[in-house]
């Protein structure tokens, strides 16, 4: 049963398309992603769902129930759902206790309050007011406010993207924790990648106002339906290939491929099924030889440039050790999963390329 | 709702529309003249100077009461602040007799020094003076509440970036202030404009004077046509004002919520930070307060009307109470109007409620005789009409500082109430009106204190029978009895500092 | 917010209720608008609705404010009887027709030249202006036959005048009637070229002349009386009226009326006769001074008698033409 469900969602700014045709189906209890590079209309989605902008076109049901769309708009405060905000958007005026209390109508239920409270660690702050709090503690009274009223489902737009690095991680993996205890249906937008495959149950992919691909973290990394998203999740190498009988014959090797595809494609090569070594690889039939032309340390991995004797460069990301050199003479093969996608035509690819700039 | 508050509030305008459209001819007539061409550039290089200043002096006093080590910092917000409640015609008359060319301070100076007359104050200078002296707290309040509701992340932030202490302030600290600055600077210039006490004890024949003697001498029309001018005049200015107030958001945009501003010490420049603060305060406030209790000290020798007093002031606190709560009731949905739905109509019914306060008092009195009489003839001169006669006046003051507030209130936070399951308006109740609480109570203690000095209203329109402080007060100096009004006045004071110390209290 | 909405309740409540005027047409209330102080009239008022049991009640306010105010209200005025502090008032609003015939009766109590010549308004009370003097410096003889006069370099920096009063306004506007824009512009340049001393009000005029500062001032001649009321006749300021019709001596009054279509129409004539009765006209000389019209009442001692001051020849009812003197004033540096 889907407890959100978004058909044919579309919304306009001004003349501009934010959301063209969105369908999205989210499970109970599942923790959904909705990844997108910034100005993809995600958080417009999220928006859309909660109640604070009306759909152009197109439906929102919650619960099962039509909250927006054919002449419906039930207006957010009726749609029993919870929202955690980018900035928190907690009650300045308020205490902690009050403002997790306030979620719970005039005359909040005392009980409930420290419950969801011990929920998310915070019952000795209870009596701090917003500004007395560190970031992570007041995005955790932000989630325990969401969750106070047991929604029907919770909404997160960004819910880390103010969060240092080190503290993200650990909220994170906390408020993966918090979710499934409370066993709750939950949305949350973001456009780190890494963030969406570490906490979601299911990701799904937004580009240009609507969903180029969902499915679990698994699916979406490892099977990208377009170049775009396998470019978007994460580094990719394109090389050219013919596929036939369930196989892919390209300048690397033959590989199985779990899809019926026929005639030209573009196989896909994750940098860490990239696998180098200093002879040739033990039970390989087939590796290639190769330069090192680059290195970039990451302490825990490093990601090596390699230029094969065709002259085609291929990225490889392996653990730190052991240490290459540029002008290091290598051998190379494939090692794991390798994906094949119909090949898409240039002018498509470069949009998918600007479409997924970084820093966004 | 809004919209119908607006709409009320142009009521004046409308009664002028009529008046002027009546008799076409007269009032451009009028118009064409060589010399009102002359008072609109009095007027308005008036008003402009006046503001300027004002601003100019409310600036550092803010940043000084508001964010700095200030010795007696809180003792002195009440007192920079206090000249507030000096109504202007009480003000004009205490400067003309402390430094008119035959004033206390020339009898001062005429023992030791023999100076038997010091240079006129009359015409622009003492107008100027006296208009700077009693408006600038209208600028300090409003800028004070918003520098003390900045976020020091910002300048934080900008420090970090190695901007200096002043560039910072120029670069940071004041686009963030422009929306107050903006607001203040209206309702000085505004007040100036309609001001009539301060102009016409000055004899400084500003646009008020003239309207005043056209409908003395019954040319009603003329009054009528110059009003219109004036109506103009605002006009620009609010355009002014919307221009340098731009279409930025204020609120924060940073995550989390803002913690209090930290304090600027002041080290050495403790000093002159006092010096400046005190010699503010003399002038505003000890000189004129000075003269006023030493004629008190006279009166009550004569046994003044205890009685009297005592009835004008029950009168007035609750007139002008009730124009307060009314004001602030009004203020809150076109403040909302303007700031979360920003268009030509919220921006119609905000721009008409300031037609009330840009043009003289005794305008809109008479507007609300005309169309009290007309429409309305239960509630002429009931205290119902009074009271609404000091909405349409002064609710822009109520507004302005509102919507200061509400511009720092984040929409997220309203829809963070909203997916809680509460209705617009329950949000509106607990979170909106209690995180722009601050702004809502200065609004409504800004209209009580100037309700409570207004005097051609009152005069015109209050039951009769009902005396005011003001009507006292005025009915004692019209006869020259000054010494009889001087308790009165002390009284106004008086009332008004608790307003006024909520103001400040509310401010931090 | 919440405490705000009960005492919204209650503003409401409040409001309403006791508002309005007396609609209810009982003969025995009047209203009336009053221009004068009720500091000067409030007394005399209140002994005519003691005395006549009439229920009064009285809107105070500025003339001009109150003259505009009833302009406003047209037909609908609640206002009975306009009592204004001057006659340009009553002239503005005789001319729209917003007053009421008074019978001949109250009319013929009162000199012509003290009432309207259509006889819509009555003079209740004048005032005059006045040389004031110092006795001990200045002999009556030795004075200037006419205000004009004061050029004269004998009363260089002698002189006190208040340009920002309203009388010493009223004065310069039958100056300009009675020698012209240019002549009335002439004389002020000369008064300002003779180091003619400003003063703030007329109390300060009369006060520096007694001391002896100036030696003449320009001021009404009540001031003069109510000092030497508190002082006794040995009062160093004499009082001199320029003869022949000089502006210097003008008489202005405050005045009375009844407003057209007033709903207690014989009440305001009843009201407006006793304004002129013996018993009130006495109350004007005694408490302020101001000369009486009628009855035959004397005015305060040491005062020239009203029927040997020449009017200067102009309608009371133009001397509301205040702007053009304010003009005159500032474009001679006056003010």
């Amino acid at each position: 049963m889907s407890v959100i469900r978004s058909e044919g969602l579309a919304k306009s700014f001004h003349g501009k398309r934010a959301v063209a045709g969105v369908d999205l189906h989210v499970e109970r209890g599942v923790v959904c992603a909705l990844l997108g590079p910034s100005g993809c209309g995600k958080t417009t989605t999220l928006r859309l769902i909660a109640g604070f902008e009306r759909p152009d076109a197109g439906r929102v049901l919650v619960g099962e129930k039509l909250v927006a769309g054919e002449g419906t708009f039930v207006p957010p405060e009726r749609r029993r759902i919870g929202m955690v905000f980018q900035d928190y958007a907690l009650f300045p005026h308020l205490t902690v206790e009050s403002n997790v209390g306030y979620a719970l109508g005039r005359s909040p239920d005392r009980t409930r309050v420290s419950e969801v409270l011990s929920l998310v660690g915070l019952e000795r702050l209870a009596g701090r007011h917003p500004h007395e709090l560190s970031g992570g503690e007041q995005q955790r009274v932000a989630l325990a406010r969401a969750l106070a009223p047991t929604p029907e489902v919770i909404l997160l737009d960004e819910p880390f993207s103010n969060l240092d690095a080190a503290l993200r991680m650990r909220v994170r993996r906390e408020m993966r924790e918090i979710l499934v205890e409370a066993g709750v249906t939950a949305l949350f937008v973001t456009h780190d990648q890494e963030e969406a495959l570490s906490l979601a149950d299911r990701v799904a992919v937004m580009r240009d106002g609507r969903v180029e691909q969902e499915g679990t973290p698994e699916e979406v990394y490892g099977r990208p339906r377009t170049r775009w998203v396998a470019d978007f999740l994460g580094d990719a190498e394109i090389v050219p290939g013919t596929a036939a009988d369930g196989a892919v014959e390209c300048e690397l090797g033959r590989f199985p491929i779990p899809k019926e595809l026929e005639g030209t494609v573009d196989v896909l090569v994750r940098p860490e099924s990239v696998a180098l070594g200093a002879g040739p690889a033990p039970g390989r039939d087939r590796s290639h030889e190769g330069v090192v032309v680059a290195r970039e340390y990451y302490g825990h991995d490093q990601l090596v440039v390699v230029k094969l004797a065709s002259g085609r460069r291929l990225r490889s990301r392996s653990m730190g050790f052991p240490i290459w050199h540029p002008g290091d003479r290598v051998r190379v093969w494939i090692e794991g999963p390798v994906n094949a996608l119909a090949a898409e035509p240039a002018a498509a690819q470069a949009t998918a390329i600007s479409a997924a700039d970084p820093g966004q | 709702m809004g919209l119908a508050i607006g709409a009320a509030t142009a009521l004046p305008v409308a009664y002028l529309a009529i008046t002027v459209g009546g008799s076409l001819d007269q009032a451009l007539d009028t118009l064409w003249r060589e010399r009102t061409l002359r008072l609109v550039l009095r007027s308005v290089g008036l008003a402009g100077a006046v503001t300027a200043l004002a601003v100019a002096l409310a600036l550092p006093l803010a940043w000084l009461t508001a964010r700095t080590d200030l010795p007696g910092r809180r003792a002195w917000t009440v007192l920079t602040l206090l000249p507030l409640v000096i109504p202007s015609y009480i003000g004009a008359y205490l400067i003309v007799s402390a430094l008119g060319p035959r004033g206390l301070l020339q009898d001062l100076l005429a023992g030791p020094f023999g100076v038997e007359r010091l240079p006129s104050i009359y015409g622009f200078p003492g107008a100027l003076l006296t208009l700077v002296l009693f408006t600038y707290p209208l600028a300090l309040l409003t800028i004070r509440a918003a520098m003390s509701r900045l976020d020091p992340q910002l300048e934080e932030a900008a420090r970090g970036m190695g901007r200096s202490a002043w560039r910072t302030y120029r670069s940071v600290v004041l686009p963030q202030l422009v929306p107050a600055i903006g607001a203040s600077g209206l309702l000085v210039a505004l007040y100036v404009l309609h001001d009539f006490g301060a102009v016409s004890i000055l004899r400084f024949d500003s646009f008020t004077r003239v309207i005043y003697t056209a409908y003395g001498t019954g040319s009603r029309t003329s009054a009528a046509a110059l009003a219109s001018l004036l109506v103009l005049v605002m006009l620009a200015v609010l355009w002014l004002e919307g221009r340098a107030r731009g279409r930025l958001a204020y609120h924060r945009s940073a995550p989390g919520t803002a913690r209090p501003p930290a304090t600027v010490p002041l080290g050495r420049w403790r000093w002159p930070a006092l010096a400046f603060c005190s010699a503010v305060v003399l002038l505003a406030l000890v000189l004129p307060v000075g003269v006023l209790v030493y004629w008190s000290l006279q009166s009550v020798a004569g046994s003044p009307d205890w009685a009297g007093i005592g009835a004008g002031t029950g009168n007035s606190l609750i007139a002008a109470g009730m124009a307060a709560a009314v004001a602030a009731l009004c203020a809150l949905p076109v403040a909302l109007l303007s700031v979360r739905f920003p268009g030509v109509a919220s921006g119609l019914a905000e721009r008409a409620s300031y037609a009330g306060y840009a043009l003289p008092g005794v305008v809109v009195a008479l507007a609300l005789v005309f169309f009290g009489t007309r429409a309305v003839p239960v509630l002429y001169q009931s205290l119902a009409m009074l009271v609404f006669a000091w909405v349409v006046l002064f609710l822009p003051q109520a507004i302005g500082s509102t919507r200061a507030s509400l511009l720092q209130v984040s929409p997220r936070v309203e829809e963070a109430a909203r997916a809680m399951g509460r209705s617009p308006l329950d949000v509106l109740r607990t979170v909106t009106t209690p995180l722009a609480a601050s702004g809502v109570m200065a609004g409504a203690a800004l209209v009580f204190l100037t309700a409570v000095k207004e005097l051609p209203a009152a005069l015109i329109l209050a039951p009769i029978g009902f005396e005011t402080l003001s009507t006292e007060i005025w009915g004692a100096t019209s006869v020259g009895f000054f010494e009889r009004g001087a308790v009165p006045s002390l009284v106004l004071l008086l009332v008004s500092a608790p307003p006024l110390y909520l103001l400040t209290a509310r401010g931090r | 917010m919440r405490k705000l909405l009960p005492i919204l309740g209650m503003v409401v409540a409040a409001a309403l209720p006791g508002c309005g005027f007396g609609a209810d047409g009982g003969s025995g209330e009047l209203t009336i608008y009053s221009g004068r102080e009720q500091d000067l009239v409030g007394p005399l008022l209140d002994r005519y609705a003691k005395e006549e049991g009439v229920d009064i009640k009285v809107r105070y306010g500025t003339t001009p404010e109150i003259a505009a105010t009833l302009n406003e209200e047209g037909d609908r005025s609640p206002a009975d009887v306009f009592f204004s502090q001057d006659a340009g008032a009553l002239g503005s609003l005789q001319a729209k027709g917003r007053l009421e015939l008074l019978p001949t009766a109250i009319l013929d109590r009162v000199d012509s030249r003290f009432r309207s010549p259509q006889g819509d308004w009555v003079g209740v009370s004048g005032r005059a202006r006045v040389v004031a003097y110092n006795r001990e410096r200045v002999r009556e003889p030795d004075l200037p036959r006419s205000v004009l006069g004061l050029t004269a370099p004998r009363w260089k920096s002698k002189v006190g005048w208040a340009p920002t009063n309203a009388s010493f306004e009223s004065f310069v506007t039958a100056l300009r009637k009675t020698e012209g824009e240019s002549g009335a512009e002439r004389w002020l340049r000369a008064m300002k070229a003779n180091d003619t001393q400003v003063y703030e009000n007329n109390v300060a005029i009369r006060d520096a002349v007694a001391k002896g500062e100036i030696e003449v001032g320009l001021i009404n001649h009540y001031y003069v009386a109510e000092a030497r009321a508190q002082e006794g006749p040995d009062y160093p300021v004499g009082i001199y009226e320029p003869p022949g019709g000089d502006p210097g001596a003008l008489v202005n009054v405050a005045g009375a009326a009844v407003i057209a279509g007033a709903e207690h129409e014989d009440a305001a004539r009843d009201f407006i006769s006793f304004l002129l009765s013996r018993e009130a006209q006495r109350y004007f000389a005694e408490r302020t001074k101001e000369y009486p019209l009628a009855a035959g009442v004397k005015p305060a001692p040491g005062l020239v008698p009203l029927s040997s001051i020449r009017q200067p020849d102009v309608d009371l009812a133009d001397l509301a033409d205040l702007q053009g003197t304010v003009d005159l004033l500032e474009r001679t540096g006056v003010l």
